[in-house]
């Protein structure tokens, strides 16, 4: 401890930047150094001076002005990567369907284009019907359906059967891509809630692959049905201390729920983190208006656990 | 973050399902109570702030404008005061706001949206501040309706108690100097000092807004603030 260090310091202890223990080291020099001290005293002084003459607040029609002008600016703005949207949320199809009459027509006669097409194809091949194994993947925007996903017993071969024009079948390992892709397809897409159940089991086997960690937060996060959610919360629970993106879903659980023991499930799943500033803020939250009697009390449980901080 | 932000209440033991995203948005950003936001915890905040990136993510534009009006205050200002210009600042918000808006879908959520769009802010007003190093140019000027400029320092409010019109006078005079000094700096030290001194942002989240470690913003500061004493030495 220095007089030259302290002099570097003293801005950030002006700005109180400085960590405790330097904060204390900066104050027990200035308290035997008398340069130090007149040079604290000034920063402090010129600090005070720089704050006589505070930021100005942009008025508010600059703002209005702004918003309006920006507003009329986003109206002709389009967001990067649209394709890749598309391809992989339906949903925006659909609402484009829902407001564009044009291209809902246009996709109609792709469609009864495409059905004449592949019939000619059909009535051409000698051994029609359902094809196992198919060389190349499936696009995932011929498939309408996934039907069931079965493991064979006692192996890590997995049979899924799904639905194009016709309904094919599939079998693999779970390593393999076809199956991954088909598995993720089932997880987000498919409305029987039995089927996203298997395909989430299965993929809880490695929830350490990013792509697949980020479908199981999407399945816990989105998920209609509060067993799907139980599978994807229970294979995220291991990474709540080192993800932030999982603690962050868990929290969204937590929160939002609409089912009990998803959300109880939630609270236990984050008690290793309970320290945590984030968790916490929740925590005392729920522990004093949550409207679930059993997780205000389990919240406050978890606090009183907690060493106090000051 | 702004105080009057705006916000969408989390009405706890609801779900909210991405079906039903435009019902939610519909329910609760229209009816939004600025006081709501200020009464969040940061993690409600941020799991809000979560909510509508990733409704803009899927090509939800009135998540987006709501996500927007959560901080544009502090950008319009952070820019207004860099910038000194009003028709700057505006360029600035415009230009930041439509970039976020393009590349939201390559946001990961590796850092806070706060971040991000700071990021995105201060790259803009970095360029500008180099432009304006080059171009020399003069006190801080607006044009009002009838094209006229005037000086932007003389339209600071000061609605303290107390106000005098000689302190009145005193404090805009002082403010002219601040300014004059801070124009000397340079863009980057500038940056770090606007970004800590008056919108008081830790000098970590500094260096992850500029893309470099704490300890080069604390040395960056460090020279900022020896700079402006020097210049500003009979300020006390």
């Amino acid at each position: 401890m220095n007089c030259e260090w302290v002099r570097e310091n003293i801005v950030l202890q002006v700005y109180n930047e400085l960590e405790d223990d330097a904060r204390h080291e900066l104050e027990q020099h200035v308290a035997r150094c008398a340069d130090c001290a007149a040079e604290l005293k000034s920063a402090k002084e010129f600090h005070a001076a720089l704050s006589q003459a505070p930021m100005s607040e942009p008025s508010p029609n600059l703002l209005a002005a702004s918003r309006l002008r920006f507003q009329e600016a986003l109206e002709t703005a389009e967001q990067g990567g649209l394709w890749r949207r598309l391809a992989f949320d339906p949903s925006i199809w659909l609402r484009q369907v829902k407001f564009s009459p044009a291209l809902a027509s246009a996709i109609l006669m792709l469609g009864f284009v495409g059905g004449v097409g592949t019939a000619y194809r059909v009535l051409a091949r000698p051994t029609p019907g359902p094809t196992a194994s198919p060389a190349q993947p499936p696009a995932e925007a011929s498939i309408t359906g996934i039907r069931s996903i079965t493991q064979e017993p006692g192996s890590n071969q997995i049979n899924i059967k799904y639905d194009t024009v016709a309904t094919e079948e599939t079998h693999g390992s779970l390593n393999d891509q076809r199956i991954q892709q088909l598995l993720l397809f089932a997880a987000r897409n498919n409305y029987n809630s039995g089927v996203r159940m298997d395909s989430v089991e299965l993929l809880t086997q490695k929830p350490s692959d990013p792509q697949i960690r980020e479908e199981l937060i999407y399945a816990l996060q989105n998920d209609s049905n509060p067993g799907v959610r139980l599978k994807s919360l229970d294979a995220l629970g291991k990474f709540v201390k080192d993800d932030v993106k999982v603690r962050d879903a868990m929290l969204e659980a937590l929160v939002n729920d609409s089912n009990p023991g998803v959300r109880t499930e939630a609270l236990r799943m984050l008690e290793p983190v309970k320290a945590d500033g984030s968790v916490r803020g929740v925590l005392m939250t729920l522990a004093a208006k949550d409207q679930n009697q059993y997780i205000r009390s389990q919240a406050r449980t978890q606090l009183a656990q907690l060493p106090e901080i000051d | 973050m702004p105080a009057n932000a705006w916000a969408i209440p989390i009405a706890v033991g609801e779900r909210v399902h991405p079906g039903a995203t435009s019902q939610r948005v519909g329910r609760g950003s229209r009816n939004q109570d600025p006081i709501t936001r200020g009464c969040m915890t940061a993690q409600e905040r941020r799991i809000d702030d979560t909510m509508l990136i990733r409704e803009a993510q899927r090509g939800d534009r009135a998540a987006f404008e709501e996500l927007v009006r959560h901080y544009d205050q502090a950008v319009l200002r952070l820019a207004l005061h860099l910038t000194g210009s009003e028709h700057d600042a505006q360029d600035v918000y415009q230009d930041a706001f439509l970039k976020a808006y393009k590349n939201i879908g390559s946001f990961r959520f590796e850092c806070s949206f706060y971040t991000w769009i700071y990021r995105i802010v201060t790259n803009l007003c970095l360029d500008h501040l180099r432009k304006k190093q080059v171009r020399k140019e003069d006190a801080p000027v607006a044009k009002d309706a009838s094209g006229g400029e005037y000086d932007l320092l003389e339209q600071v409010p000061d609605g303290r108690a107390g106000a005098s019109p000689e302190r009145d006078l005193m404090r805009r005079e002082l403010g002219k100097r601040i300014h004059g000094a801070l124009e000397k700096l340079t863009p980057r030290e500038r940056m770090v000092f606007e970004l800590k001194h008056y919108h008081g942002l830790k000098l970590r989240t500094v260096g992850e807004i500029l893309h470099t470690t704490e300890e080069t913003a604390k040395n960056t500061l460090f020279r900022a603030t020896q700079k402006l004493r020097g210049a500003l030495a009979d300020v006390r």
